[in-house]
């Protein structure tokens, strides 16, 4: 019995302990950092694309006026009346000119940018935080897609760390000026507990995202199968590379859609093992480079990539990046730093 | 996982330049019994919760979205006096069985998961990929001009995440029904000014042995229309203008065509 209390103490200390180091170690903000002008960078080239044709899209008259999907979609039932959803909100909901829409557009198109680069980066990633989720929701349902729900996610977690802490303008500027007060230890950057968690959290959500996309794969016939890849590359709407030489080798479509299967449902146990990640990982990259290169769907298969890539210890973003980071402060302020 | 001893890719690399402590006037009290974690328990507690609560939030939405009622095994549905048997009842009602636990926590979690865009799911070409939708349409303008074209087109619609924003238009209207095809045909009018016809159309996918036989992907009879929708600019809300002051509105100006199905549904 006394065997069994100690047992189970020891146990609930080293529970303790490893949920401790899962979340509260502090890391070094590269992987963060890197993330940050990924992310950026996809959600300015995003936005940016609505530019194309903004009123329709987000204007309060457009393809769904913001009435219709105020008062009959995003609605709910109270006492038998259908009212809209209080909690579903967007910028764009009380938005009814066409100069105040351009306006927050290009503050929104400033913020990604500045977002990208690193400029107040913190400012701006709770910035836009939500000025992405005040676009998407204005255009769900509509013309929203998987895209959208990444962005949002990424741009939510970098706003908990200190996403700006390298490879940003921010650094750069705390260089210049640390140079004059601080020569010996101009641009130190210290391991952030904040920064763990962001990364915990986009890596999480990661395994969410791919544990149900599995499972709703697994209640398909063509799924199981093993055709549905085949289905998917017939689509000419999505078609950007010809795959339908593969209607001579239903072979490989059968192997390739119960990869897909295996993989998205076990990423979420395999990804946590050091032996079985790079394998994990690596078929994410094919399997959204594929998507990206043969579907069409570049910008959603980047997003995810990007994504996946919050699993990349800080050594090896370092190792990658800083060589280039070091090439642009030397450029921008006259000193090497990572 | 997370009492894994060595689980994380993310706190292998922490050695960084450490932080300068030496300038400071006083040495820092230290926040926690463990120099590697810094914050102090009752931080680390409230956080830990907060954390909780917030990736079950975002696990609750992909899984209510993706559970639905079931009939209990077993279930033979009635039979009418002819002996013919009856449909089953509507999914809230007996003897259907709700996910209570799922809908309960979809309860707690709803505002949260939409004020922080977390109401969704993740069915990536799930539960099977299906042929495309697409609108075509034609718009004839009072000088005698007729417009038309149809979305998503790869031609007119570039780069590709505009044109794909445009699949998604003409894709999510399955789901909002017919007054969004209304809306589509009303902003068409508006645009152009004029009369506005569209098509919703779902281009039909072809089988490895159709695309062996030689068929192509976009074959005529591969397209098939679902429904017609018309509209009028000139009956439609005009915005507030000198020419056009606010006030009562002619009858009828608001929806104006019924949505006509005239093809097979899918």
């Amino acid at each position: 019995m006394i065997g069994t209390l100690a047992s189970g103490r020891d146990y609930c200390k080293e529970l303790y302990r490893a949920w401790n180091a899962f979340w509260f170690s502090p890391t070094d903000p590269a992987t963060l950092s890197l993330l940050r002008v990924l992310a950026g960078a996809m959600l300015f080239y995003t936005h940016l694309i609505w530019s194309l044709d903004l009123p329709a899209f987000l204007g309060p008259e457009g393809w769904l006026p913001v009435e219709y999907l105020r008062h009959e979609v995003q609605v709910q039932d109270v006492n038998g009346m259908q009212v809209p959803i209080w909690s579903v909100w967007s910028l764009f909901f009380w938005i009814d000119s066409t100069w105040l829409l351009w306006s927050v557009h290009l503050f929104a198109l400033a913020v990604f940018f500045c977002l990208m680069i690193g400029l107040f980066s913190r400012t701006v990633a709770i910035l836009g935080y939500l000025l992405a989720v005040s676009y998407v929701q204005r255009v769900s349902p509509g013309a929203f897609f998987g895209l959208d729900k990444v962005n949002v996610m990424l741009v939510m977690y970098l706003m908990l760390g200190p996403c700006g802490a390298r490879y940003s303008l921010d650094r750069l500027l705390r260089l210049r000026h640390a140079q004059q007060s601080q020569p010996k230890d101009p641009v130190s950057t210290t391991p952030s507990t904040s920064a763990n968690i962001a990364i915990r959290l986009i890596q999480l959500h990661l395994c969410i995202i791919y544990l149900f996309a599995g499972i709703a794969k697994l209640e398909g016939a063509n799924w199981q199968a093993g055709t549905a890849v085949w289905w998917a590359v017939a689509n000419l709407e999505y078609q950007s590379l010809d795959m339908t030489w593969l209607a001579r080798w239903p072979i490989l479509v059968a192997l390739a859609t119960h990869l897909t299967v295996f993989w998205e449902v076990s990423y979420c146990f395999l990804v946590w093992n050091r032996y079985t990640r790079p394998l994990v990982l690596w078929m994410a990259v094919l399997v959204h480079a594929g998507i990206a290169l043969a579907m069409g769907l570049m910008t959603f298969g980047l997003a995810m990539i990007i994504a996946n890539m919050s699993f990349l210890s800080p050594a090896t973003v370092r190792r990658w990046v800083d060589p280039l980071a070091a090439r642009i402060s030397l450029l921008l302020v006259g000193k090497q730093v990572g | 996982m997370p009492a894994r001893a060595k689980p994380a890719p993310n706190t292998q690399a922490q050695a960084t330049q450490p932080p300068s402590r030496t300038q400071s006037p006083k040495p820092a009290r230290p926040s926690s019994a463990d120099p590697q974690l810094p914050w102090r328990p009752a931080t680390r507690v409230l956080v830990s919760l907060l954390v909780a609560i917030h990736l079950l939030a975002v696990f609750v939405a992909p899984w209510n979205l993706s559970t639905r009622a079931a009939l209990p095994p077993g279930y033979t549905p009635g039979t009418d006096s002819s002996g013919r048997p009856l449909p089953p009842p509507p999914p809230d009602e007996p003897p259907w069985q709700q996910p209570r636990l799922i809908r309960a926590l979809a309860g707690i979690f709803r505002h949260y998961q939409n004020l922080a865009y977390l109401n969704h799911g993740y069915e990536f070409f799930a539960p099977d990929p299906a042929g495309t939708h697409l609108i075509r349409y034609r718009v004839s303008r009072p000088d005698g001009k007729v417009i038309e074209g149809h979305f998503p087109d790869l031609k007119s619609q570039w780069p590709r995440l505009f044109y794909h924003r445009h699949m998604m238009l003409a894709e999510q209207t399955a789901g909002m029904g017919e007054a969004s095809g209304n809306h589509y045909a009303e902003h068409l009018a508006r645009v152009h000014g004029g009369k506005a016809h569209l098509e919703w159309v779902v281009h039909l996918l072809l089988s490895p042995k159709q695309v062996r036989d030689g068929k192509e992907l976009d074959a005529p009879d591969t397209y098939r229309v679902l429904a017609t929708v018309d509209a009028d600019a000139s009956l439609l809300k005009l915005p507030p203008t000198e020419e056009h002051p606010p006030g009562p509105l002619p009858q009828g100006s608001a929806i104006l065509q019924p949505y006509r199905a005239n093809g097979g549904g899918r």
